[in-house]
């Protein structure tokens, strides 16, 4: 994701895991985590107009 | 375009359209029966694991609390400021557009759109029950029903994921962003390639 919003042409692309994100129930957790499945926070800018 | 390639097309094809029912079900289901248990975190239990302030919680409409289905907190860094224009991509029941017209004030203007256009009255009735409005268009995420450069800021709260074509969503938004717009979106990443008989089960895919 981060790399497809650089090469959409965003700029300050920024992004932190959301700490608290886990799924309910504990095969899902289990499944998630092993794949290594997390909730990001993305954020971005457009650049300015020439 | 070859046999082949025209099987893989109408695969990927069915598998969307599979996905975006298994969607709508599911968040339908969500907000028509909050007090059901779901494998995700909902709720003000979520909003509350993300950080969302008991203030806004405790004024937001209850409805829109208990509907809220998101994987994080977009408010922490989309910094609205009074006078904004925003949009909720995947607005849901309404409480993150909420949230953001409270930010934008009076002079502002906030707008959702979602691929249920249920959600999409519930998510405008939440927000004249909390004292502020709100438009909402059905649409997908991927053809945003938005004209060029129409916001100053995005907010998108788990609904990324929910996307076979992240690329055009992506552009899509953009597109809609005035120069100088930003972005504050949440979204579920794997760190490993998900194997096929995930990416081919919608139900798992939405999860």
């Amino acid at each position: 994701m981060f790399r497809l919003l650089e090469e959409t042409g965003f700029k300050r692309v920024r992004s932190a895991v959301v700490s608290g994100f886990r799924f309910r129930n504990e095969s899902t957790r289990d499944a998630a985590e092993s794949y290594g499945v997390k909730a990001v926070l993305f954020t971005a800018r457009k650049p300015e107009a020439n | 375009m070859s046999d082949s390639t025209s099987h893989v097309a109408d695969t990927q094809e069915s598998l969307e359209a599979a996905l975006k029912g298994e969607v709508l079900r599911m968040y339908q289901e969500v907000a028509d029966n909050p007090e059901s248990e779901f494998h995700f975190f909902h709720g003000r239990e979520a909003a509350e694991m993300f950080g969302y302030s008991p203030e806004w919680l405790d004024r937001a409409p209850p409805g829109a609390v208990a509907s809220f289905a998101g994987v994080g907190n977009p408010h922490e860094r989309s910094d609205v400021q009074p006078g904004e224009t925003v949009l909720d991509l995947g607005s849901g029941a309404g409480l993150d557009s909420i949230i953001a017209s409270w930010q934008a004030g009076p002079t502002g203007a906030v707008m959702g759109v979602d691929l249920n256009p249920s959600m999409c009255l519930k998510a405008q009735a939440h927000a004249a029950a909390s004292g502020t409005t709100m438009e909402c268009h059905e649409g997908r995420m991927e053809e945003i029903p938005l004209p060029d450069e129409a916001v100053d800021v995005v907010i998108s709260n788990g609904v990324i994921n929910l996307s076979f074509q992240k690329r055009k969503v992506i552009q899509e938004i953009f597109r809609i962003l005035k120069p100088g717009g930003r972005i504050s979106f949440t979204d579920i990443v794997s760190a490993k390639q998900l194997s096929q008989a995930i990416v081919n089960d919608p139900k798992l895919w939405a999860s």
